[in-house]
Protein backbone atom coordinates (compact mmCIF):
# COMPACT_ATOMS: atom_id res chain seq x y z
CA UNK A 1 0.00 0.00 0.00
CA UNK A 2 0.97 3.53 -0.68
CA UNK A 3 0.72 6.27 2.11
CA UNK A 4 -2.34 7.45 0.96
CA UNK A 5 -3.97 4.14 1.77
CA UNK A 6 -2.14 3.20 4.94
CA UNK A 7 -3.52 6.03 6.02
CA UNK A 8 -7.23 5.68 4.16
CA UNK A 9 -6.96 2.37 6.12
CA UNK A 10 -5.75 3.69 9.59
CA UNK A 11 -8.52 5.97 9.36
CA UNK A 12 -11.02 3.08 8.74
CA UNK A 13 -10.17 1.09 11.51
CA UNK A 14 -10.55 4.26 13.96
CA UNK A 15 -6.59 3.83 14.27
CA UNK A 16 -6.40 5.45 18.40
CA UNK A 17 -4.71 8.72 18.78
CA UNK A 18 -3.81 9.30 15.12
CA UNK A 19 -4.36 13.37 14.47
CA UNK A 20 -3.12 13.69 10.43
CA UNK A 21 -1.31 13.28 7.69
CA UNK A 22 1.53 15.43 6.76
CA UNK A 23 2.69 15.29 3.00
CA UNK A 24 5.06 17.25 1.34
CA UNK A 25 3.57 20.51 -0.51
CA UNK A 26 4.48 22.61 -3.07
CA UNK A 27 5.59 26.56 -1.92
CA UNK A 28 3.04 28.74 -2.34
CA UNK A 29 4.24 32.29 -2.90
CA UNK A 30 0.51 34.23 -2.29
CA UNK A 31 0.09 32.79 1.12
CA UNK A 32 3.43 33.13 2.26
CA UNK A 33 3.84 28.85 2.31
CA UNK A 34 7.18 27.99 2.09
CA UNK A 35 5.99 24.31 1.32
CA UNK A 36 7.47 20.90 2.65
CA UNK A 37 9.71 18.47 0.82
CA UNK A 38 10.19 15.28 1.49
CA UNK A 39 8.09 11.93 2.84
CA UNK A 40 4.95 11.89 4.53
CA UNK A 41 3.80 10.70 7.73
CA UNK A 42 1.82 10.90 10.18
CA UNK A 43 0.95 12.41 13.26
CA UNK A 44 0.03 10.97 16.63
CA UNK A 45 -1.36 11.62 20.12
CA UNK A 46 1.62 11.17 22.77
CA UNK A 47 -0.85 9.35 24.90
CA UNK A 48 -2.23 6.42 22.32
CA UNK A 49 0.94 6.19 21.31
CA UNK A 50 1.31 2.37 22.29
CA UNK A 51 -2.22 1.57 21.09
CA UNK A 52 -1.62 3.20 17.74
CA UNK A 53 1.95 0.74 17.63
CA UNK A 54 -0.12 -2.47 18.63
CA UNK A 55 -2.66 -1.62 15.63
CA UNK A 56 0.29 -1.16 13.23
CA UNK A 57 1.67 -4.59 14.16
CA UNK A 58 -1.41 -6.83 14.70
CA UNK A 59 -3.69 -5.56 11.89
CA UNK A 60 -3.14 -8.05 9.09
CA UNK A 61 -3.64 -5.54 6.04
CA UNK A 62 -0.98 -3.25 7.72
CA UNK A 63 1.06 -5.79 8.94
CA UNK A 64 4.20 -3.80 10.47
CA UNK A 65 5.99 -6.56 11.59
CA UNK A 66 9.59 -4.86 11.88
CA UNK A 67 10.03 -1.08 14.13
CA UNK A 68 13.17 0.40 11.77
CA UNK A 69 13.91 3.09 14.45
CA UNK A 70 12.62 5.02 17.47
CA UNK A 71 14.28 8.41 17.09
CA UNK A 72 13.78 12.23 18.27
CA UNK A 73 14.65 15.35 17.07
CA UNK A 74 14.43 18.76 18.74
CA UNK A 75 13.73 21.32 16.12
CA UNK A 76 14.47 24.43 17.60
CA UNK A 77 16.30 25.77 20.99
CA UNK A 78 12.56 27.76 21.73
CA UNK A 79 10.16 24.76 20.53
CA UNK A 80 8.52 23.73 23.13
CA UNK A 81 8.04 20.36 22.10
CA UNK A 82 10.49 17.12 20.97
CA UNK A 83 9.63 15.13 18.16
CA UNK A 84 9.77 11.67 18.73
CA UNK A 85 9.80 9.50 15.52
CA UNK A 86 9.19 5.68 14.61
CA UNK A 87 9.79 4.35 11.73
CA UNK A 88 7.87 0.54 10.79
CA UNK A 89 8.27 -1.86 7.56
CA UNK A 90 6.40 -4.10 6.98
CA UNK A 91 7.74 -7.66 5.22
CA UNK A 92 5.04 -8.71 3.96
CA UNK A 93 3.35 -5.98 2.64
CA UNK A 94 6.68 -4.20 1.56
CA UNK A 95 5.29 -0.58 2.66
CA UNK A 96 7.25 1.41 5.20
CA UNK A 97 5.19 4.23 7.55
CA UNK A 98 7.06 7.37 9.71
CA UNK A 99 5.44 8.14 12.32
CA UNK A 100 5.67 11.61 14.95
CA UNK A 101 4.48 12.38 18.22
CA UNK A 102 4.67 15.99 20.25
CA UNK A 103 6.30 15.79 23.40
CA UNK A 104 6.43 18.83 25.47
CA UNK A 105 10.73 19.72 26.81
CA UNK A 106 8.79 20.69 30.27
CA UNK A 107 8.13 17.05 30.68
CA UNK A 108 9.28 14.82 27.98
CA UNK A 109 7.71 11.64 28.78
CA UNK A 110 6.57 8.99 26.96
CA UNK A 111 5.22 5.40 27.34
CA UNK A 112 8.07 2.76 25.99
CA UNK A 113 7.08 1.03 22.63
CA UNK A 114 9.54 -2.00 24.10
CA UNK A 115 6.45 -4.47 24.49
CA UNK A 116 4.95 -4.19 21.14
CA UNK A 117 8.56 -4.34 19.75
CA UNK A 118 12.00 -5.44 20.95
CA UNK A 119 13.40 -3.43 18.75
CA UNK A 120 12.36 -0.41 20.57
CA UNK A 121 14.59 -1.12 23.56
CA UNK A 122 18.15 0.40 21.94
CA UNK A 123 16.78 3.16 19.89
CA UNK A 124 14.65 3.93 22.98
CA UNK A 125 17.78 4.10 25.57
CA UNK A 126 20.07 6.14 22.92
CA UNK A 127 17.27 8.46 22.57
CA UNK A 128 16.63 8.76 26.37
CA UNK A 129 20.27 9.73 26.82
CA UNK A 130 20.58 11.62 23.86
CA UNK A 131 17.32 13.85 24.33
CA UNK A 132 16.26 13.86 27.98
CA UNK A 133 13.12 11.80 27.11
CA UNK A 134 11.48 9.14 29.80
CA UNK A 135 10.56 6.30 28.35
CA UNK A 136 7.81 5.01 30.93
CA UNK A 137 8.13 1.56 31.44
CA UNK A 138 11.53 0.86 29.95
CA UNK A 139 12.84 -2.45 31.08
CA UNK A 140 16.75 -1.77 31.58
CA UNK A 141 16.84 2.34 31.27
CA UNK A 142 20.66 2.82 31.50
CA UNK A 143 22.68 4.67 29.03
CA UNK A 144 23.15 3.41 25.90
CA UNK A 145 26.69 4.78 24.17
CA UNK A 146 27.46 8.04 26.95
CA UNK A 147 29.36 7.38 29.86
CA UNK A 148 27.03 6.64 33.19
CA UNK A 149 28.29 9.72 34.40
CA UNK A 150 27.39 12.31 31.43
CA UNK A 151 25.77 15.38 32.47
CA UNK A 152 22.95 16.67 30.11
CA UNK A 153 21.69 15.68 27.30
CA UNK A 154 23.88 16.13 24.02
CA UNK A 155 20.91 16.11 21.11
CA UNK A 156 19.59 19.13 22.61
CA UNK A 157 19.91 22.29 20.72
CA UNK A 158 20.23 24.40 24.17
CA UNK A 159 22.93 21.70 24.99
CA UNK A 160 25.92 23.45 26.59
CA UNK A 161 29.08 21.35 25.82
CA UNK A 162 31.09 20.67 28.65
CA UNK A 163 34.65 22.47 29.43
CA UNK A 164 36.03 19.42 30.67
CA UNK A 165 35.25 15.70 31.68
CA UNK A 166 37.20 13.88 34.60
CA UNK A 167 39.97 16.74 34.09
CA UNK A 168 40.48 15.91 30.47
CA UNK A 169 40.21 19.64 28.91
CA UNK A 170 37.70 19.72 26.22
CA UNK A 171 38.62 23.05 24.95
CA UNK B 1 35.98 -12.36 53.28
CA UNK B 2 32.54 -11.69 52.23
CA UNK B 3 30.41 -14.01 49.48
CA UNK B 4 30.63 -12.38 46.25
CA UNK B 5 34.81 -11.77 46.72
CA UNK B 6 35.02 -15.26 46.20
CA UNK B 7 32.75 -16.30 43.36
CA UNK B 8 33.66 -18.90 41.16
CA UNK B 9 37.93 -19.09 42.44
CA UNK B 10 39.12 -21.99 44.03
CA UNK B 11 39.77 -22.15 47.68
CA UNK B 12 41.42 -23.86 50.46
CA UNK B 13 39.41 -25.21 52.78
CA UNK B 14 40.54 -25.47 56.55
CA UNK B 15 40.13 -29.22 56.30
CA UNK B 16 43.00 -31.26 55.33
CA UNK B 17 44.70 -35.01 55.63
CA UNK B 18 48.01 -36.00 55.68
CA UNK B 19 49.48 -38.38 52.79
CA UNK B 20 51.06 -41.58 52.79
CA UNK B 21 54.22 -40.21 51.60
CA UNK B 22 54.03 -37.15 54.36
CA UNK B 23 52.38 -34.33 52.59
CA UNK B 24 49.27 -32.57 53.77
CA UNK B 25 46.74 -32.35 51.35
CA UNK B 26 44.48 -29.52 51.36
CA UNK B 27 40.85 -30.30 50.21
CA UNK B 28 40.03 -28.39 47.31
CA UNK B 29 36.62 -26.57 47.21
CA UNK B 30 35.60 -25.56 43.70
CA UNK B 31 32.95 -22.89 43.54
CA UNK B 32 30.28 -23.28 41.08
CA UNK B 33 28.42 -19.69 41.41
CA UNK B 34 27.94 -17.66 39.05
CA UNK B 35 31.35 -15.95 36.99
CA UNK B 36 31.54 -12.42 35.57
CA UNK B 37 33.36 -11.99 32.64
CA UNK B 38 34.45 -9.19 30.54
CA UNK B 39 34.92 -9.90 26.85
CA UNK B 40 36.45 -7.13 25.47
CA UNK B 41 36.89 -3.94 25.20
CA UNK B 42 40.28 -5.15 22.98
CA UNK B 43 39.30 -8.26 22.01
CA UNK B 44 39.67 -9.25 18.95
CA UNK B 45 36.16 -10.97 18.42
CA UNK B 46 33.98 -8.20 19.00
CA UNK B 47 35.99 -6.27 15.95
CA UNK B 48 36.64 -3.29 17.74
CA UNK B 49 36.31 -2.02 20.66
CA UNK B 50 32.93 -3.29 22.27
CA UNK B 51 32.43 -4.92 25.81
CA UNK B 52 30.56 -7.86 26.95
CA UNK B 53 29.84 -8.42 29.88
CA UNK B 54 29.39 -12.32 30.32
CA UNK B 55 27.84 -14.33 33.01
CA UNK B 56 29.08 -17.69 32.79
CA UNK B 57 28.44 -21.10 34.92
CA UNK B 58 31.21 -23.21 33.74
CA UNK B 59 31.11 -23.76 30.04
CA UNK B 60 27.38 -22.10 29.68
CA UNK B 61 27.00 -18.63 28.88
CA UNK B 62 23.92 -17.74 31.37
CA UNK B 63 23.73 -13.71 31.02
CA UNK B 64 25.13 -11.02 28.67
CA UNK B 65 25.26 -7.59 28.09
CA UNK B 66 26.75 -5.75 25.71
CA UNK B 67 28.56 -2.52 27.05
CA UNK B 68 28.97 0.30 23.89
CA UNK B 69 30.08 3.68 23.43
CA UNK B 70 33.63 3.24 23.40
CA UNK B 71 33.64 3.97 19.55
CA UNK B 72 30.86 7.11 20.55
CA UNK B 73 32.10 9.82 18.18
CA UNK B 74 29.06 12.34 17.69
CA UNK B 75 28.21 11.98 14.36
CA UNK B 76 24.34 12.70 14.40
CA UNK B 77 25.67 15.96 16.45
CA UNK B 78 28.16 16.88 14.20
CA UNK B 79 25.37 16.29 10.85
CA UNK B 80 23.68 19.15 13.28
CA UNK B 81 26.78 21.60 13.18
CA UNK B 82 28.24 21.77 9.99
CA UNK B 83 26.71 21.88 6.08
CA UNK B 84 25.05 19.27 4.36
CA UNK B 85 27.72 18.38 2.27
CA UNK B 86 30.24 18.92 4.51
CA UNK B 87 28.83 15.96 6.45
CA UNK B 88 29.42 13.80 3.62
CA UNK B 89 33.09 12.39 4.86
CA UNK B 90 31.90 11.61 8.54
CA UNK B 91 29.48 9.24 6.86
CA UNK B 92 32.34 7.23 5.73
CA UNK B 93 33.17 6.95 9.16
CA UNK B 94 30.76 5.17 10.70
CA UNK B 95 30.40 1.41 8.85
CA UNK B 96 34.03 1.96 7.44
CA UNK B 97 33.40 -1.06 6.02
CA UNK B 98 30.90 0.11 3.28
CA UNK B 99 31.68 3.61 2.92
CA UNK B 100 30.33 3.57 -0.50
CA UNK B 101 26.90 2.40 0.80
CA UNK B 102 26.71 5.16 3.38
CA UNK B 103 27.68 7.82 0.58
CA UNK B 104 25.18 6.89 -1.02
CA UNK B 105 22.19 6.31 2.09
CA UNK B 106 22.94 9.99 2.72
CA UNK B 107 22.79 11.33 -0.51
CA UNK B 108 20.20 9.88 -1.69
CA UNK B 109 17.81 11.10 1.66
CA UNK B 110 19.35 14.82 1.17
CA UNK B 111 18.51 14.59 -2.43
CA UNK B 112 14.90 13.15 -1.14
CA UNK B 113 14.17 16.60 0.53
CA UNK B 114 16.01 18.27 -2.71
CA UNK B 115 14.26 18.59 -6.44
CA UNK B 116 17.60 17.34 -8.33
CA UNK B 117 18.00 15.21 -11.31
CA UNK B 118 20.57 12.47 -11.06
CA UNK B 119 22.30 12.00 -14.42
CA UNK B 120 21.52 8.03 -15.24
CA UNK B 121 25.68 7.88 -15.65
CA UNK B 122 26.19 8.87 -12.05
CA UNK B 123 23.61 6.55 -11.18
CA UNK B 124 25.26 3.62 -13.08
CA UNK B 125 28.47 4.47 -11.21
CA UNK B 126 27.11 4.67 -7.66
CA UNK B 127 25.18 1.20 -8.12
CA UNK B 128 28.75 -0.22 -9.36
CA UNK B 129 30.54 1.41 -6.63
CA UNK B 130 27.75 0.31 -3.89
CA UNK B 131 27.81 -3.35 -4.82
CA UNK B 132 31.71 -3.72 -5.18
CA UNK B 133 31.94 -2.36 -1.59
CA UNK B 134 29.06 -4.58 -0.56
CA UNK B 135 31.80 -7.50 -1.99
CA UNK B 136 34.09 -5.80 -0.26
CA UNK B 137 32.45 -5.57 2.73
CA UNK B 138 31.03 -9.24 2.69
CA UNK B 139 34.51 -10.38 2.20
CA UNK B 140 35.72 -9.08 5.37
CA UNK B 141 32.92 -10.51 6.86
CA UNK B 142 33.49 -14.01 6.04
CA UNK B 143 36.96 -13.75 6.34
CA UNK B 144 36.75 -12.46 9.61
CA UNK B 145 34.77 -15.07 10.43
CA UNK B 146 36.72 -17.26 9.70
CA UNK B 147 39.78 -15.68 11.58
CA UNK B 148 37.32 -15.39 14.79
CA UNK B 149 36.87 -19.42 15.18
CA UNK B 150 40.13 -20.73 13.76
CA UNK B 151 40.15 -21.09 9.96
CA UNK B 152 43.39 -18.82 9.18
CA UNK B 153 43.34 -19.51 5.43
CA UNK B 154 39.97 -17.92 3.93
CA UNK B 155 41.14 -14.49 5.78
CA UNK B 156 44.08 -14.55 3.45
CA UNK B 157 42.06 -15.42 0.05
CA UNK B 158 39.46 -12.86 0.93
CA UNK B 159 41.61 -9.81 1.57
CA UNK B 160 43.48 -10.40 -1.87
CA UNK B 161 40.04 -10.23 -3.47
CA UNK B 162 39.18 -6.80 -1.41
CA UNK B 163 43.05 -5.32 -2.34
CA UNK B 164 41.91 -5.58 -5.44
CA UNK B 165 38.65 -3.81 -5.26
CA UNK B 166 40.26 -1.32 -3.09
CA UNK B 167 42.59 -0.34 -5.86
CA UNK B 168 39.95 -0.32 -8.67
CA UNK B 169 38.17 2.57 -5.80
CA UNK B 170 41.70 4.34 -5.32
CA UNK B 171 41.85 4.63 -9.19
CA UNK B 172 38.31 6.16 -9.43
CA UNK B 173 38.56 8.25 -6.15
CA UNK B 174 41.61 8.47 -5.06
CA UNK B 175 40.66 7.13 -1.57
CA UNK B 176 41.40 3.19 -0.40
CA UNK B 177 38.34 3.22 2.54
CA UNK B 178 36.71 6.73 2.90
CA UNK B 179 35.53 7.53 -0.64
CA UNK B 180 33.40 10.45 -0.30
CA UNK B 181 32.82 9.09 -3.48
CA UNK B 182 28.98 9.34 -3.71
CA UNK B 183 28.18 13.13 -3.12
CA UNK B 184 24.51 14.82 -3.15
CA UNK B 185 23.68 15.09 -6.82
CA UNK B 186 25.76 12.26 -8.64
CA UNK B 187 29.18 11.27 -8.56
CA UNK B 188 32.32 13.55 -8.29
CA UNK B 189 34.48 11.93 -10.29
CA UNK B 190 33.85 10.15 -13.93
CA UNK B 191 35.49 6.99 -14.09
CA UNK B 192 39.22 7.02 -15.49
CA UNK B 193 39.93 5.33 -19.03
CA UNK B 194 39.67 2.00 -18.84
CA UNK B 195 38.37 1.73 -15.44
CA UNK B 196 34.98 0.15 -16.44
CA UNK B 197 37.27 -2.73 -18.60
CA UNK B 198 38.71 -3.54 -15.39
CA UNK B 199 35.68 -3.88 -13.64
CA UNK B 200 35.03 -6.47 -15.88
CA UNK B 201 37.90 -8.30 -15.84
CA UNK B 202 37.70 -8.19 -11.65
CA UNK B 203 34.48 -10.03 -12.30
CA UNK B 204 35.24 -12.61 -14.34
CA UNK B 205 37.99 -13.57 -12.15
CA UNK B 206 36.05 -13.19 -9.02
CA UNK B 207 33.57 -15.29 -10.02
CA UNK B 208 36.55 -18.11 -10.14
CA UNK B 209 37.58 -16.72 -6.88
CA UNK B 210 34.66 -17.29 -5.02
CA UNK B 211 34.50 -20.95 -5.61
CA UNK B 212 37.64 -21.22 -3.70
CA UNK B 213 35.73 -19.67 -0.52
CA UNK B 214 32.88 -21.87 -0.80
CA UNK B 215 34.86 -24.86 -1.05
CA UNK B 216 37.40 -23.17 1.97
CA UNK B 217 35.16 -22.56 4.38
CA UNK B 218 31.39 -22.56 3.83
CA UNK B 219 31.23 -26.39 2.99
CA UNK B 220 34.39 -27.58 4.91
CA UNK B 221 33.76 -29.94 7.73
CA UNK B 222 34.90 -28.17 10.37
CA UNK B 223 33.28 -24.94 10.04
CA UNK B 224 29.82 -26.41 9.45
CA UNK B 225 30.37 -28.37 12.91
CA UNK B 226 31.19 -24.67 14.37
CA UNK B 227 28.46 -22.72 13.00
CA UNK B 228 25.62 -24.81 12.40
CA UNK B 229 22.37 -25.18 14.95
CA UNK B 230 24.66 -22.26 16.66
CA UNK B 231 22.96 -19.32 17.88
CA UNK B 232 19.37 -19.68 15.72
CA UNK B 233 17.18 -17.12 15.26
CA UNK B 234 13.96 -17.88 14.29
CA UNK B 235 11.78 -15.77 12.42
CA UNK B 236 9.56 -14.52 15.17
CA UNK B 237 12.29 -13.45 17.10
CA UNK B 238 13.95 -11.46 13.70
CA UNK B 239 10.98 -9.65 13.69
CA UNK B 240 10.88 -8.75 17.21
CA UNK B 241 14.22 -7.30 17.45
CA UNK B 242 13.38 -5.36 13.92
CA UNK B 243 16.58 -7.63 12.34
CA UNK B 244 17.56 -6.41 8.35
CA UNK B 245 19.81 -7.78 5.75
CA UNK B 246 21.81 -10.98 6.00
CA UNK B 247 20.38 -11.97 9.46
CA UNK B 248 17.01 -11.47 8.40
CA UNK B 249 17.41 -13.07 5.31
CA UNK B 250 19.33 -16.01 7.36
CA UNK B 251 15.99 -16.43 9.64
CA UNK B 252 14.18 -17.51 6.07
CA UNK B 253 12.62 -14.34 5.55
CA UNK B 254 12.51 -13.32 1.73
CA UNK B 255 13.20 -9.77 2.18
CA UNK B 256 15.54 -7.17 0.53
CA UNK B 257 14.49 -3.36 0.00
CA UNK B 258 16.89 -3.30 -3.58
CA UNK B 259 13.48 -5.59 -4.60
CA UNK B 260 11.19 -4.59 -2.33
CA UNK B 261 10.86 -1.18 -2.09
CA UNK B 262 13.12 -0.29 -4.77
CA UNK B 263 15.81 2.62 -4.73
CA UNK B 264 17.84 4.33 -7.97
CA UNK B 265 17.60 1.75 -10.70
CA UNK B 266 17.35 -1.67 -8.84
CA UNK B 267 13.58 -2.03 -9.64
CA UNK B 268 15.25 -2.22 -13.43
CA UNK B 269 17.83 -4.55 -12.63
CA UNK B 270 15.37 -6.88 -10.63
CA UNK B 271 12.72 -6.91 -13.96
CA UNK B 272 15.78 -7.73 -16.22
CA UNK B 273 16.73 -10.69 -14.02
CA UNK B 274 20.33 -9.60 -13.37
CA UNK B 275 20.40 -10.44 -9.57
CA UNK B 276 18.50 -13.23 -6.98
CA UNK B 277 17.59 -12.86 -3.08
CA UNK B 278 19.36 -15.65 -1.17
CA UNK B 279 17.24 -16.68 1.10
CA UNK B 280 18.47 -19.01 3.70
CA UNK B 281 16.75 -23.00 4.27
CA UNK B 282 18.81 -24.12 6.93
CA UNK B 283 20.94 -26.42 4.75
CA UNK B 284 23.00 -27.64 7.16
CA UNK B 285 21.08 -27.45 10.73
CA UNK B 286 18.82 -25.01 11.88
CA UNK B 287 16.95 -22.37 9.63
CA UNK B 288 18.50 -18.94 11.35
CA UNK B 289 22.29 -20.61 12.49
CA UNK B 290 25.23 -19.12 12.23
CA UNK B 291 26.04 -21.02 9.48
CA UNK B 292 22.81 -19.72 7.23
CA UNK B 293 23.81 -16.24 8.04
CA UNK B 294 27.49 -16.57 6.58
CA UNK B 295 26.03 -19.05 3.81
CA UNK B 296 23.63 -15.45 2.65
CA UNK B 297 26.82 -12.88 2.45
CA UNK B 298 28.58 -15.22 0.74
CA UNK B 299 26.00 -15.85 -1.99
CA UNK B 300 25.58 -12.70 -1.62
CA UNK B 301 28.44 -11.61 -3.16
CA UNK B 302 27.57 -13.41 -6.55
CA UNK B 303 24.57 -11.77 -6.82
CA UNK B 304 25.92 -8.39 -6.75
CA UNK B 305 28.56 -9.10 -9.40
CA UNK B 306 25.65 -10.06 -11.30
CA UNK B 307 24.01 -6.31 -10.50
CA UNK B 308 27.93 -4.78 -11.91
CA UNK B 309 27.74 -6.45 -14.91
CA UNK B 310 23.98 -5.33 -15.79
CA UNK B 311 25.80 -1.71 -15.17
CA UNK B 312 28.43 -1.90 -17.20
CA UNK B 313 26.22 -3.56 -20.17
CA UNK B 314 24.12 -0.58 -19.47
CA UNK B 315 26.18 2.52 -18.93
CA UNK B 316 26.58 5.07 -21.25
CA UNK B 317 28.39 8.56 -21.32
CA UNK B 318 27.23 11.42 -19.69
CA UNK B 319 27.66 13.98 -17.01
CA UNK B 320 27.82 12.58 -13.78
CA UNK B 321 26.99 14.88 -11.66
CA UNK B 322 23.52 17.14 -11.29
CA UNK B 323 23.23 20.61 -11.12
CA UNK B 324 24.07 21.73 -7.49
CA UNK B 325 25.10 24.96 -6.19
CA UNK B 326 28.92 25.03 -4.24
CA UNK B 327 26.84 26.06 -1.10
CA UNK B 328 23.71 23.80 -0.90
CA UNK B 329 20.49 24.73 0.74
CA UNK B 330 18.05 22.39 1.63
CA UNK B 331 14.63 23.15 1.38
CA UNK B 332 12.47 22.97 4.66
CA UNK B 333 11.25 19.15 4.98
CA UNK B 334 12.00 16.18 6.45
CA UNK B 335 12.75 12.51 4.60
CA UNK B 336 13.30 8.71 5.76
CA UNK B 337 15.98 7.22 3.36
CA UNK B 338 16.61 3.44 3.88
CA UNK B 339 18.49 1.10 1.66
CA UNK B 340 19.92 -2.24 1.87
CA UNK B 341 23.56 -2.06 3.22
CA UNK B 342 25.87 -5.01 3.35
CA UNK B 343 24.61 -5.57 6.97
CA UNK B 344 20.96 -4.63 6.55
CA UNK B 345 18.92 -1.40 6.66
CA UNK B 346 20.97 2.05 6.93
CA UNK B 347 18.59 5.03 7.39
CA UNK B 348 19.10 8.05 7.34
CA UNK B 349 16.13 10.78 8.57
CA UNK B 350 17.03 14.34 7.93
CA UNK B 351 15.23 17.22 8.54
CA UNK B 352 15.78 20.42 7.43
CA UNK B 353 14.29 24.36 8.16
CA UNK B 354 15.65 25.39 4.87
CA UNK B 355 19.13 26.47 5.78
CA UNK B 356 22.78 25.43 4.97
CA UNK B 357 22.51 23.09 7.69
CA UNK B 358 20.77 19.94 8.22
CA UNK B 359 18.24 20.43 11.94
CA UNK B 360 18.38 16.97 12.42
CA UNK B 361 20.54 13.93 10.81
CA UNK B 362 19.94 10.83 11.85
CA UNK B 363 21.64 7.63 11.19
CA UNK B 364 20.02 4.48 11.90
CA UNK B 365 22.82 1.52 11.47
CA UNK B 366 21.82 -1.51 10.65
CA UNK B 367 24.61 -3.03 13.19
CA UNK B 368 23.72 -1.37 16.14
CA UNK B 369 19.89 -2.64 15.95
CA UNK B 370 21.28 -6.28 14.86
CA UNK B 371 23.66 -6.20 17.84
CA UNK B 372 20.47 -6.43 20.15
CA UNK B 373 19.73 -9.71 19.71
CA UNK B 374 23.18 -11.01 21.27
CA UNK B 375 21.54 -9.96 25.08
CA UNK B 376 18.76 -13.26 23.85
CA UNK B 377 20.67 -14.88 21.93
CA UNK B 378 23.95 -15.64 24.01
CA UNK B 379 22.38 -17.18 27.30
CA UNK B 380 21.87 -20.79 27.19
CA UNK B 381 25.14 -20.90 24.36
CA UNK B 382 28.53 -22.61 25.04
CA UNK B 383 31.33 -19.54 26.09
CA UNK B 384 32.94 -21.08 22.54
CA UNK B 385 30.22 -20.48 20.33
CA UNK B 386 29.80 -17.19 21.83
CA UNK B 387 32.87 -16.12 19.43
CA UNK B 388 30.68 -17.76 16.30
CA UNK B 389 27.33 -16.00 17.42
CA UNK B 390 29.07 -12.20 17.89
CA UNK B 391 31.28 -12.82 14.29
CA UNK B 392 27.75 -13.79 12.82
CA UNK B 393 25.80 -10.95 13.48
CA UNK B 394 28.70 -9.17 11.49
CA UNK B 395 28.81 -5.73 13.51
CA UNK B 396 30.95 -2.88 12.53
CA UNK B 397 31.61 -1.07 15.97
CA UNK B 398 31.96 2.27 14.32
CA UNK B 399 28.72 2.27 13.00
CA UNK B 400 27.03 0.76 16.34
CA UNK B 401 28.97 4.05 18.48
CA UNK B 402 28.19 6.01 15.66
Amino acid sequence: MDFQAIHDHLRARGAPGLIAADEPRAPNKKEKDPGRSGHSFVTVEPGKWIEFLTLCRDDPRLGFELLIDVTATDPKADDPNLWVNAELLSVSHKHRLSIKTLVPKERPVIASATAVYRAAQWHERECAEMFGITFEGHPDPRNMLLPDDWVGHPMRKDYEFPKEYHGISCE
Amino acid sequence: MTDTAHKGSIQLSEESRVLPSGEREFMMDVSTADLEVNMGPQHPATHGVMRVLIRTDGELVTGAQPHLGYLHRCAEKIGESVEWLQYLPYTDRYDYLSAMNNNLGYSLAVEALMSVEIPRRATMLRTICAELNRIASHLIAFGTYGLDIGAFTPFFYAFREREWIQSLFEKICGARLTYSYIRIGGVFNDAPPGWLKEIAHFCDVFEEKWKEYYTLLIENHIFVQRTANVGVVPREMAFDFGLTGPMLRGSGVDFDLRRDLPYMIYGEIWDAGAFRIPVARGEKGTLGDCWDRTWVRVVEMMESLGIVRWCLDAIEDGPVIGEIPKVIKVPAGEAYVGIENPRGELGHYVVSDGGKVATRCRVRGPSFTNLAVLEDLLPGTLLADSIAIIGSIDIVVGETDR
